[in-house]
């Protein structure tokens, strides 16, 4: 079931499609994680993803960039589908930016190394190349004076940063997010959610898999709902969370207390 | 009971000469058995599935065997099944290094593995390969991770150095045991041995965990 | 060069109490340097600051020597310090004891010290006195982080029994290499004597891995 024709109620629906997803099937043994996942994510759009634990939001966000492989469907990257070998798969992971719940930098390098090694290792750039692109991610970021910093000296909230600017680095076509702010402590979460609306109004393509219900409201141009691997409902936010279509949208709202 | 050190003075070129050929011998075994199980571990991890039974197997014979038997058997059995000869110096590194590395090697699996795997897991986000994500990312942490464990193991190697002793190895151990038998004061020869070993050892094991301390964070994700 | 295995099998009673011994060995090392191990861990955590220091030395000076040459010296020193004539098995085993006491005290004292005392202040919060928080809420808890490691040092130690062939006791490394010496079978008698290590000590070291994976502790 393709859409041909942009959804009117689609504000950002007429830009190419970066990426689509094709009746996805992502099985671990028995269990079905992903059971036929159709969505459109087109360029400069955010696309949030939200729904209960397990649902397969992650899973989704992990085939995207090939850190696991499907089942049954496809994954369409900028028009061509994702490849299966591992080398082509490399080359398209360049083009894609991913920022884990767990920010994951590299332990045993300053934060502006942390930034540089994609561009250095990856792109090949030269050393100096790469350290001029690190410094203004992380000025990007508002981290410019924590360069010389090892992670282990940062906050949560630094440290996610500084991996978000290390997926910029790359200058990645989209953004993929998961769960960024889950690990965070509460008076942290703010400067990562303000740096990925500052991403979001220059016009980055991002897909986030979040819990944060207010930033969706906000900043997403469209949200699709997941449950036990399936999207029950997805739309433009003022639907999901003020006017749900879908009992299940209904359910997972109230769960989180959501009152509008 | 009457003690008479002279004998030390008497024969110092003899035995600081035991001293360089403990700590020649202890240095070229660490190197040696470390090259030999980074390779092994390496080829456990990563490499073809039929070699990982053999490895586990080599390994766990080092598990079961002493280090004596192992030496006697390099420095007499050896020559004879493969019709070389072998002088106690080299028999010695020889044995040691198939001893040690089995150790090395599983330290070498321990640090890699405990490193979580949200780290391959964004460093092949980012587009690396295989190769420069252990080269780059695990590598590096699991290098950081593991310095405990080498610094045990390599007081371990020191220790061991010792029983080449047994094989005629001019270590400090056989000059020292030369010493007392020909001077009939084994107290006091040997009391000075203790001596000379703990002040070999102790700063080992000391000196790693302070450089530990110090770099520890570069290997926590 | 002709090779004659049937020397192995002639010697048969030999290696067998030679192997006996080894074990006997390492047995009876444990007994003795469980209970003194636990004694001088609990020296260097509880006791007034000389003991602790003693305690402390006494766990680094024999961390930090090598056994054999530890097994020498007994051999030459402890008939003199205490007077006995003491036989090679005996003297041995004291080498052992010693050496394998600290390495149980440091394994205790860890065992104990890796407990987070937020474990003991919950437990007196709740009326218990240090003793009892010690029995009913460490000492279960320090066990399970205990038995890997020590474990691992009961395998060294059955390794380490060779070493005692230095000073002629006829454990299983002397017996074979006695033998050896005899008959002039190197070959032979060598590898039957790695065999037999190997044939005692793999299934040892197998059972630490699994003692290792059952009591894990993960955070």
């Amino acid at each position: 079931m393709s859409e041909s024709v942009a959804d009117p109620k689609r504000t950002k629906g007429g830009g190419a499609n970066i990426v689509r997803y094709r009746g996805v099937i992502k099985r671990y043994g028995a269990f079905q994680a992903l059971g036929g996942v159709e969505l459109d994510v087109h360029a400069g759009e955010v696309v949030c993803l939200i729904g209960p634990s397990g649902s397969g939001k992650s899973t989704l966000l992990r085939c995207t960039n090939g850190l696991e492989s499907i089942e049954g469907g496809e994954v369409e990257f900028e028009g061509a589908v994702l490849p299966r070998d591992e080398r082509a798969l490399r080359k398209v992971r360049q083009r894609m930016g991913m920022v884990f719940q767990n920010f994951e930098l590299f332990p045993h390098l300053t934060a502006l190394e942390n930034v540089a090694e994609g561009p250095r290792t990856v792109l090949r750039l030269g050393t100096e190349d790469a350290n001029r692109r690190a410094t203004a991610m992380l000025a990007k970021v508002g981290l410019s004076d924590k360069g010389a910093s090892y992670p282990s000296a940062l906050s949560g909230g630094q440290q996610q940063r500084v991996a978000i600017a290390r997926a910029l680095a790359m200058e990645p076509d989209v953004m993929l997010f998961d769960e960024p702010t889950s690990a965070l402590d509460p008076e942290t979460i703010g400067e990562v959610l303000n740096v990925m609306k500052k991403l979001a109004d220059e016009g980055m393509t991002m897909v986030v898999v979040t819990h944060e219900m207010q930033f969706a409201r906000r900043v997403g141009d469209w949200v699709a709902v997941f449950d036990a691997g399936r999207i029950v409902e997805q739309g433009p936010p003022e639907q999901i969370f003020d006017a749900p279509l879908t009992d299940r949208t209904r359910d997972f709202l109230s769960h989180l207390g959501w009152t509008g | 009971m009457d003690f008479n050190f002279a004998v030390i003075t008497d024969h110092w070129r003899f035995l600081v000469g035991g001293v360089g050929v403990t700590l020649l011998l202890a240095v070229l075994s660490g190197v040696t058995s470390l090259a030999a199980g980074l390779v092994i571990a390496l080829l456990r991890l990563y490499g073809p599935r039929w070699l990982r039974p053999v490895v586990i197997f080599y390994i766990d014979s080092m598990r079961a065997i002493p280090v004596l038997v192992v030496l006697v058997w390099t420095f007499f059995a050896l020559p004879i099944v493969a019709g070389i000869t072998m002088p106690p110096f080299y028999a010695a590194l020889l044995g040691l290094t198939v001893h040690l590395a089995a150790y090395a090697a599983e330290i070498v699996r321990a640090g890699i593995e405990s490193i979580r795997p949200g780290q391959t897991r964004a460093a092949v986000a980012l587009g690396m390969s295989p190769a420069q994500v252990l080269r780059r990312i695990l590598l590096p942490q699991a290098i950081v991770r593991m310095l405990p464990a080498f610094g045990s193991l390599l007081s371990v190697t020191i220790k061991d150095t010792a029983i080449a002793s047994v094989i005629a190895v001019t270590e400090f151990m056989r000059q020292s045991e030369t010493v007392a038998g020909q001077s009939f004061q084994p107290i006091e020869v040997y009391t000075f041995a203790m001596l000379v070993y703990f002040l070999i050892l102790f700063p080992v094991t000391r000196g790693v965990e302070h450089v530990y301390r110090r770099v520890a964070h570069l290997g926590r994700s | 060069m002709t090779f004659d295995w049937s020397v192995v099998w002639q010697h048969r009673e030999a290696l067998a109490i030679g192997t006996a011994t080894t074990v006997l060995l390492t047995v009876a090392t444990m007994l003795i340097a469980v209970p003194c191990g636990i004694i001088v861990a609990v020296a260097r955590l509880y006791a007034w600051a000389p003991v602790r220091a003693a305690a402390t030395a006494y766990v680094e000076l024999f961390r930090n020597l090598p056994l054999i040459l530890v097994v020498y010296w007994a051999f030459y020193v402890l008939p003199i310090m205490t007077g006995l004539g003491l036989s090679p098995l005996a003297t041995g085993l004291a080498a052992l004891a010693l050496n394998v006491t600290a390495y149980n005290a440091e394994t205790f004292r860890a065992g104990i010290n890796s407990i987070r005392r937020g474990q003991v202040e919950a437990a007196m919060a709740l009326g218990m006195s240090r003793a009892q928080a010690l029995r009913r809420v460490v000492v279960p808890q320090a066990l399970r982080r205990i038995l890997p490691v020590f474990a691992s040092t009961w395998v060294s130690l059955f390794k380490d029994t060779s070493l005692v062939s230095v000073i002629a006791v006829s454990e299983l490394a002397y017996v074979a290499m006695q033998i050896r010496a005899q008959t002039y079978r190197v070959l032979e008698m060598l590898t039957a004597m790695a065999a037999i290590y190997w044939l005692l000590g793999y299934p040892q070291a197998k059972l630490v891995d699994w003692i290792q994976r059952k009591y894990a502790v993960t955070e």
